[in-house]
């Protein structure tokens, strides 16, 4: 007996929820980039499960632009945290609470 | 039988790594579990019969992305979460409480497709995950995605110097017309945040001065 599908999906479910509980319990902006990375991958997860059980490869294809967009929201993420840091020298989000740097 | 102990391993691995890298103070333990979480989910889907994806997962996410996030870790020095008192008291609770009705709406949907007839089948002479069907899709039938994704990296190039660049310097072309420099001072230095005295130069040398002193002092509020 293999893995059903499903379980993959529970698996993608958790892990998504445990990004979901993090973003809202962290304070840290960087652990709150990281808790947003991990939901990416919860998705990835589903995309590639269902991409299995298809056998269609437009899931994997999927994953492979989610993969792009993590990769540039991790470049400007970053950088706007090095931008807040150094006008605040806190990466704090409660320190962070105006638009303005 | 041996195909779902792996999963059982590598879903608990996942799992395990992942409410860790939660509960951790520190960020650069929570990345070390966040590498943890990303090499689990590269097994799993070297099991859903997709290689090449499993490689693109360890050679972006856990090499490039998070190299990326242990650097600026180390670059801003983050010391851990001090455990002050919490502004927002109700939020914890309505997290979790959010979180259990999250699960819950998905083991309600996961038991009714969990009655249909979706046991994975044997990935053996599918060439859905290897790297040839990949190329073949990016290229035909997904290009148009594809170029918009190159447009995107091209974006985030060019804000991530943006954000990165030194604001208050003077530009190398930057000329002071005498006594038409009237500005506040928040606009001169951006870490004057809030300070609305006006700054009046006359040269283009009295205003670097001028920013450079401010840099200075800047420097020493930091100490």
């Amino acid at each position: 007996m293999g893995p059903h599908l499903s379980w993959y999906l529970a698996l993608s479910a958790v892990l998504f929820t445990i990004g979901v509980v993090g973003v809202v319990v962290k304070r840290n902006v960087i652990s709150m980039f990281m808790c947003i990375e991990l939901m990416l991958n919860a998705v990835n997860l589903t995309f590639i499960a269902f991409s299995s059980y298809f056998r269609d490869v437009t899931g994997q294809l999927f994953v492979f632009i989610v993969m792009t967009v993590a990769a540039a929201e991790a470049a400007v993420g970053l950088g706007i945290i090095i931008a807040i840091f150094r006008n605040r020298e806190s990466l704090d989000v409660d320190d962070a609470n105006i638009l303005k740097l | 039988m041996f195909t779902a102990l792996l999963f059982i391993i590598f879903a608990g691995l996942a799992v395990g790594c992942a409410v860790s890298m939660v509960v951790q103070r520190n960020p650069l333990y929570s990345a070390i579990s966040l590498i943890g979480v990303f090499i689990a989910l590269a097994s799993l889907y070297v099991m859903l019969a997709a290689p090449f994806m499993a490689a693109v997962q360890v050679i972006v996410y856990a090499g490039a992305i998070m190299v990326l996030v242990v650097f600026v870790i180390m670059l801003l020095n983050v010391e851990e979460e001090e455990r002050r008192k919490v502004r927002l008291r109700y939020l914890l609770p309505t997290g979790v409480v959010l979180a259990a009705v999250l699960i819950a709406e998905a083991f309600f949907i996961l038991y009714f497709v969990g009655n249909a007839d979706a046991t994975l089948r044997d990935p053996a002479g599918s060439n859905v995950g290897l790297t040839a069907s990949i190329g073949t899709g990016l290229f035909t039938k997904y290009l148009m995605p594809f170029e918009i994704t190159s447009i995107l990296l091209l974006m985030a190039i060019v804000g991530a110097m943006t954000l990165a660049r030194r604001a208050a310097l003077l530009s190398p072309g930057a000329r002071v017309i005498p006594g038409a420099q009237v500005l506040p001072r928040h606009l001169v230095n951006p870490r004057a945040v809030g300070d609305a005295t006006e700054v009046v130069t006359h040269t283009t040398a009295q205003a670097a001065a001028l920013i450079g002193e401010q840099e200075t002092e800047g420097a020493s509020e930091k100490e």
